[in-house]
């Protein structure tokens, strides 16, 4: 021991006595019940059990498939979404089908079909901006997955959330699609492109935007931009101002919007990975 | 069967499993116990109190990252609060605790070979624990973390997050007070 902290062999004679004799002082050894006590006494302060820690363990301790481990994480971070957020998600669907339903005539025109896409493009992105804050609201915030830095990187966090986001959309989107095939909606494809194409916009801007923003700020800025710019497209329409004629959204540039979206969210988990250092506890 | 390692117990602690826990204190209580006793000059008290705020912190402040340990981490969080409680106790304690450290030493070495040299060398350790008392606190975690607890070098350098370098030029100078302070108390009662 004395030669390996660099203790010389003629000095470490010396030392030796002085060595020895520290184990006449011995330290209180606690008994069980000491050891009981004690654990009675922390208790409290023990992390209660969630649903999302445990998972995380598990997938620690049996490592499994890149997808299969993915849809793993992604199950357990539906705990994350209260049942407001499935509850209100599929209300503002509902009010959309509504909507258009509503809109749609026995026959259907060009007119008809503007006015339907309006209310569909409005209403996917609303389902995006809320998603996107409930999901990634403790981003900012050093969530307990963060602090872990377990297998289930932010970034995969990250992408587990997107597919409960992206995924339940796409779900009611479906749903829509039924209702207004059963409504008797004319050009189905073309409503569902102007609902799911801003959507894919408007959550990969957000999250861009959460980069440097909260991410209520973030969402908010970017579904109030996506307003704007269709407020505008409608203004354009009906004044039939040439100035603002760019702003009229069609089919192939709700589809460039929905790339440029999927693009976007690309961006943002490749940054994330870039961010990592910062989204780790400091203490 | 397999034993899991600490920082498995702990990823297990924060996912709320409270038989990791038990696992956890139960195999740190008497090594941290022991450390903090020695590291406060003796006082079992105060020694379960920091014990008691330590596992606190690891609660509060739990990590288990690729390269985490959880041990160095267990006494740096110890040692900090062991710091902390004797800049806060102020100069008067400390003042107290050196006379009576002082006072033990001139004892032992004033006394012959005569009952009163027995009784002495029969009180637990009480030359060794004046002495240690003695020592500068940063010589005397050293001298503890390695003699006592078995710390590596290493793992010193870790806990106190000082260069290797150093943590040896601490323990030399740390023993070399130990035994200059031990051999006239041992000439005295021998």
């Amino acid at each position: 021991m004395l030669r390996e902290q660099g203790v010389a062999p003629e000095e470490s004679a010396g030392l030796l006595p002085a060595l020895l004799r520290l184990d006449e002082w011995s330290a209180p050894r606690p008994s069980l019940m000491d050891t009981q006590q004690l654990l009675a006494q922390l208790a409290h302060a023990l992390p209660s059990r969630s649903p999302v820690r445990q998972a995380i363990r598990e997938r620690q301790q049996r490592p499994i498939g890149s997808i299969i481990g993915l849809l793993d994480i992604t199950r357990t971070q539906v705990s994350l979404f209260g049942l407001s957020f499935w509850l209100v998600s599929a209300l503002i669907t509902f009010v959309g089908a509504v909507a258009v339903l509503s809109a749609a005539g026995p026959t259907s025109d060009a007119q008809q079909i503007a006015a339907q896409e309006i209310v569909l493009r409005a209403s996917g992105p609303l389902l995006a901006c809320l998603g996107t804050v409930i999901a990634f609201r403790g981003t900012g915030a050093h969530v307990l997955e963060c602090e872990l830095v377990c297998l289930p990187t932010p970034l995969q966090l990250a992408l587990a959330r997107l597919v409960i986001v992206l995924g339940y959309d796409i779900t009611l989107g479906l749903a829509l699609c039924l209702a207004l095939v059963a409504g008797g909606a004319g050009d189905v494809l073309m409503l569902m492109l102007s609902w799911f194409m801003p959507l894919l916009l408007v959550v990969g801007l957000a999250l861009l935007l959460s980069l440097r923003l909260s991410i209520q700020t973030a969402a908010s800025v970017a579904y109030g931009s996506w307003l704007a710019i269709l407020a505008l497209g409608a203004i354009a329409n009906l004044q039939n101002l040439r100035a603002l004629s760019l702003l009229a959204l069609t089919s192939p540039s709700e589809t460039l919007l929905g790339s440029l979206g999927v693009a976007l969210l690309a961006a943002v988990l490749l940054r994330l990975r870039a961010n990592l250092p910062h989204l780790l506890p400091t203490a | 069967m397999h034993e899991m390692s600490d920082e498995e117990l702990l990823a297990g602690v924060m996912a709320g499993d409270q038989m990791a826990f038990a696992t956890l204190v139960t195999r740190y209580h008497a090594p941290l116990l022991g450390y903090l006793y020695r590291l406060v000059g003796g006082d079992r008290t105060l020694a379960e109190d920091l014990m008691q705020e330590t596992l606190l912190r690891v609660l509060r402040q739990s990590r288990c990252s690729g390269e985490f340990r959880f041990k160095p981490w267990l006494y740096t969080i110890a040692t900090n609060l062991a710091r902390d409680h004797f800049k806060s106790a102020g100069v008067r304690r400390r003042e107290r605790s050196d006379e009576a450290a002082e006072d033990t030493l001139r004892r032992v070495a004033d006394s012959t070979s005569g009952p009163e040299a027995s009784a002495l060398a029969a009180e637990q350790g009480s030359e060794v624990r004046a002495a240690l008392t003695q020592l500068g606190e940063e010589y005397r975690v050293v001298v503890v973390l390695r003699f006592y607890q078995g710390f590596t070098l290493q793992e010193i350098a870790q806990t106190l997050q000082i260069p290797l370098g150093t943590v040896k030029s601490r323990l030399s100078v740390g023993l070399r007070r130990l035994r200059d302070v031990l051999a006239p108390i041992r000439e005295g009662v021998e």
